[in-house]
């Protein structure tokens, strides 16, 4: 079955790409059946991050029809096992991505056959990036352990639970009441015990179905850049506090240090773990790597999002 | 967000029910530098309102589980409900037939607490009688007997999980906020086995009353 894995995380810079290109190197190198697809629409480098020459484009040509199977637009990299699906060609305004053309491409990821399928996402919490993390059962947000990264991750999980909440109410049969309340457009402000409130007030019944759905989701999560001098507990103490205050299930996979080489080779576009197999971030990568491979498959997600 | 108000004492304090004074004090620091202001896990994760709710909360947890004679009423409540057992507490030597072992324990200390809560079953008696044979029960009657008996809202809520603020609005007679009928019904019965008091009884005086507070 394959696993999906939708690569996020509110704020700028903090190693989406980088995390999203050695994840998947190792997990090819340890025999998986492997593909990246950059859907940081309208801020794609992925490309860069792989070494790819991206001379055709990928997502584009499945849009404008000129490939039919997104499938046929993967192109293989220097790691053998590993694919890749570039949006580095596609238009300018492409950011402002249609929404029968984000339906389009999700419909086409979930029915992709790989092993693992990574995607690596943008910045923010734009409905796009929202509905690409929700492509899955399951997603990894990257943070860095400072106060505003963090802010960015706490917004960008509330932003994907809220989000999903909304599917799930539109999606199945709870009454009008409760349909009203939620999906009220112009009206982002609700938040989720509202929702969980109003379930129980108009349609309690559908109570524990909204609690078990919310639950099926499972956010896993990598801290990056982590430097040696600060307190090893957070993320620990992170994936404790969100189980308890979020019905969905969390869980750390762990730290990656920092290492200015890494930067050295994003600009000699070499593939990091490749060129430092040894580093401490490499081995914390694969340790993580590890962690995904041996953790229990989700269950896709079924039923389209509207 | 998750409501804290639904995990129990323990839960909220993350230690198993038989735990030392140590391991308790030591779990309110812990839980202290998770929910404070200047925490960097809980950077900006909460309202203010939210943090202060949650940290008046994991104090409540700290000040009943540290003192013993609260943390046995607390226990008896949880073991009441099974959501501990009594090889996990520390009062399991009270329930069970003495044994040997429970030598340690004065004889004053235990004639103490079972006078102590002597008195109190009788004045709870006398206030729940005395509602129960009113033919009206308001949401007042509810609170003043839960109040009586000891009884935290959070603590209702852990054990029957009905939503604190659904709690709230039937204590406050919030008419507009109540469920349906045939919800509040089975809210009451819960809320009723948890005073120990009669379950009809409390829902039709309580349901008559809001009744005629409608026509009004
Ligand atoms: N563990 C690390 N140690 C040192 N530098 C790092 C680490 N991880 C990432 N970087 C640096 O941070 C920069 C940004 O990384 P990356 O492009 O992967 O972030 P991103 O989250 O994908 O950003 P964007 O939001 O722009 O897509 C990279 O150029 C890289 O040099
Ligand atoms: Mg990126």
């Amino acid at each position: 079955m394959t696993q999906i894995y939708p690569i996020g995380g509110g704020k700028g810079g903090v190693g989406k790409s980088f995390i999203t290109a050695s994840l998947g190197a190792l997990l090819a190198k340890s025999g998986k059946k492997v593909l990246l697809i950059d859907l940081d629409l309208g801020g794609s480098n992925l490309h860069t991050l792989l070494g790819v020459n991206d001379q055709q484009g990928g997502i584009n040509r499945f849009l404008d029809k000129t490939v039919k199977n997104l499938e046929n637009t993967a192109v293989s990299t220097a790691i053998q096992n590993l694919f890749f699906i570039s949006s580095s060609l596609c238009s300018m305004e492409i950011a402002n991505l249609l929404h029968a053309h984000k339906l389009k491409i999700i419909t086409a990821i979930q029915k992709l056959s790989f092993d693992y399928i990574l995607l690596d996402l943008g910045t923010g919490t734009n409905f796009n990036t929202l509905d690409f993390f929700l492509t899955s059962n399951q997603g990894i947000f990257i943070c860095t352990p400072e106060p505003t990264a963090i802010e960015n991750s706490f917004r960008f999980i509330k932003a994907v639970y809220l989000r999903k909440l909304k599917h799930i109410v539109k999606r199945h049969s709870f009454n009008s009441a409760v349909k009203e309340a939620i999906i009220r457009p112009n009206h982002e402000a609700i938040t989720s015990p509202d929702i969980i409130e109003t379930v129980l007030k108009h349609d309690p019944d559908r109570e524990n179905f909204l609690r078990s759905s919310l639950s099926e989701f499972k956010f896993k999560f990598i801290l990056n850049q982590f430097r040696k001098n600060l307190d090893a507990t957070i993320g620990d103490k992170i994936e404790d506090l969100c189980n308890r205050h979020f019905y969905s299930n969390f869980q750390f996979l762990g730290t990656v240090g920092y290492d200015v080489r890494i930067h050295d080779s994003v600009l000699s576009k070499k593939v990091f773990i490749h060129k430092y197999p040894y580093a401490p971030p490499a081995i914390d990568i694969k340790k993580i790597t590890e962690k995904i491979i041996n953790s229990r498959p989700s269950i896709p997600v079924t039923g389209k999002i509207s | 967000m998750k409501n804290i108000e639904e995990l129990n004492y323990y839960e909220i304090l993350k230690i198993p029910a038989n735990s030392s004074s140590f391991e308790i004090k030591r779990a309110y620091q812990d839980a202290l530098s998770i929910y404070n202001q200047d925490s960097l896990v809980t950077y900006s994760l909460f309202s203010n309102e939210e943090r202060d709710n949650i940290l008046k909360t994991v104090k409540e947890a700290y000040s009943t589980l540290i003192d013993i004679n609260k943390k046995a009423a607390y226990d008896t409540i949880l073991l009441d409900s099974g959501q501990i057992e009594v090889s996990m507490t520390s009062i399991q030597n009270q329930r069970k037939p003495p044994h040997a072992h429970t030598c340690n324990m004065t004889d004053s200390d235990n004639f103490d607490e079972r006078a102590r809560k002597k008195s109190r079953k009788k004045k709870i008696e006398t206030l729940s009688n005395q509602v129960l044979s009113k033919d009206l029960i308001s949401g007042d009657d509810l609170k003043k007997m839960r109040k009586a008996a000891g009884i935290e809202l959070s603590e209702i809520n852990a054990l029957t999980k009905i939503s604190a603020s659904v709690l709230r609005s039937m204590e406050e007679n919030r008419i507009e906020s109540l469920p349906p009928n045939l919800y509040l019904k089975n809210f009451l019965r819960h809320y009723a086995k948890m005073l120990q008091i009669d379950p009809q009884k409390v829902i039709d005086g309580y349901l008559k009353n809001i009744s005629l507070a409608q026509k009004k």
